[in-house]
């Protein structure tokens, strides 16, 4: 397939509070190409919007305006139950699959594609205790080398965290403040203020060592 | 050529994918792990493997022999037999009866036919054969709700030894077992290794690295690792979690 795997094309949500005037009280805009298969880490604050991108990316919740093309295909125009195979969203352990119906499925064109272009892990349950964490880093190089992107939301709490979207992550977004930036690389992403501000000082200084580890 | 190879198994229930899009395969003669967290699809794949879920992808071929959407009651006359998480005993009837309702030739005969069965020199011994297996030779005449838990676990794979498999699958078989029981367990399978081939899920980490010969980590429906105990074990982020001290 050469169309890019992941485009977010003027993407806007907005939410909005009352029924005849219209106020809106959250909105997030996008506007991005991830066309390479590779691992994509996103991070950022609690409420910046990061549960919505998702939603938007694997088709459960439709933007605003803007489309989100899958492999060339627009997601939101695909029947529900084949949606997770253009786009597949994990939390912790479980698939999430809920999606807000709003156009009956037969209305809905088929999915072109049998299995999953694009993988979002949100936030799974790494526990260092256990060993799987190595099997799904393993895992996530496993589908990029597939010729899939994977994308993967942590909350940094510990300094493995970091570890581990330093080592396995190849670019990052960076959700804050109703937008969405790509950043190129971790050293990139830890000198971002906005970043180090999110991250407290403690995890900050633990990035830092990272960072300057990965030079 | 492998005893059990599964390709593409892929699994819907409703909305949910259980299993994505599952390959592995078993050699004859290998025991093989499957781990993974819970509600990974371990035991769903056990299901398609023995019939009980029909895949909606996907086919399972047992010593090269298509399977796929066979019935379990077919399955199980091909060879493979297996164990529940949740035990499935006869809770009154002894030991050796339980045993004796595992076999291919009591069942053909129909459940009208125990007490003549009973008297068939030739099904007698295959079943003592089983529970000597298990080392409950000792214990035949006694009911299975009066066995040890340990006991009970042995006689499970008993009862499935007794359909003289090609392919063992034991799902969880340490679950519940103290740690005597588990050594226990392990010098079971240890001597039946070889002997037939074996498809364990377990959660005791220490029993699956120590016994199979190869492991599939089964997450989010998917094979996410596979390889030899030491393979496994070669990954850097394993060797730091506890996993990495059974190496």
């Amino acid at each position: 397939m050469t169309a890019p795997l992941l485009v977010l094309d003027r993407v806007r949500k907005v939410y909005t509070r009352g029924r005849i005037v219209r106020r809106p009280t959250f909105t997030l805009e996008a506007d991005l190409s991830l066309a390479e298969p590779g691992i994509v880490g996103v991070v950022g604050p609690n409420g910046a919007g990061k549960t919505t991108l998702f939603e938007m990316m694997t088709g459960s919740n439709a933007p605003t305006s803007g489309r989100v093309l899958v492999g060339g295909t627009d997601i939101h125009a695909v029947k529900y139950r084949e949606r997770d195979r253009l786009a597949i969203h994990y939390h912790q352990s479980y698939q999430v699959r809920r999606f807000r119906k709003r156009v009956p499925s037969v209305l809905l064109a088929p999915s072109p594609t049998a299995t999953p272009l694009v993988h979002l892990f949100d936030e799974p349950q790494f526990n260092l205790q256990d060993g799987y964490i190595g099997f799904m880093l393993d895992f996530f190089r496993k589908l990029v080398s597939e010729g899939r992107l994977v994308i993967l939301c942590m909350h940094p709490t510990a300094s493995w965290h970091l570890d581990i979207l330093a080592e396995i992550a190849g670019r990052f977004l960076f959700v804050a403040g109703g937008g969405v930036t790509p950043v190129a690389d971790f050293r990139s992403l830890v000198a971002e203020p906005r970043f180090r501000l999110y991250l407290g000082p403690e995890m900050t200084q633990a990035a830092d060592t990272i960072g300057h580890g990965a030079a | 050529m492998s005893m059990i190879e599964a390709a593409g198994v892929h699994v819907r229930f409703g909305d949910r994918v259980v299993l994505e899009s599952v390959d592995l395969a078993v050699a004859e003669g290998e025991f093989h792990g499957v781990m993974g967290p819970n509600g990974a699809g371990k035991t769903t794949f056990f299901n398609v493997l023995t019939g009980r879920v029909k895949p909606d992808r996907g086919s399972i071929r047992l010593g090269g022999e298509d399977v796929t959407g066979l019935s379990p009651h077919r399955i199980a006359a091909k060879g493979i037999a297996r164990s529940f998480q949740i035990m499935t005993l006869f809770d009154e009837f002894s030991a050796r009866d339980n045993v004796m309702m595992g076999l291919p030739a009591f069942r053909a005969r129909g459940l009208d036919m125990i007490r003549a069965a009973a008297g068939d020199r030739s099904l007698l011994d295959q079943a003592s054969g089983a529970l000597a297996a298990v080392g409950l030779a000792d214990k035949a005449d006694v009911r299975a709700k009066d066995l040890s838990y340990g006991d009970r676990r042995a006689l499970e794979i008993a009862v499935a030894l007794a359909q003289a498999p090609r392919v063992l699958c034991l799902d969880e078989p340490t679950s519940g077992l103290g740690s005597d029981g588990v050594q226990r367990l392990a010098t079971l399978v240890a001597q039946l290794k070889g002997k037939l081939t074996i498809v364990a899920i377990e959660h005791d980490m220490e029993f699956l690295f120590s016994l199979a010969d190869r492991i599939s980590v089964i997450h989010w429906g998917q094979v996410v690792a596979r390889g030899t105990p030491q393979e496994l074990q070669r990954n850097e982020w394993v060797r730091r979690s506890n996993l990495g001290k059974f190496a």
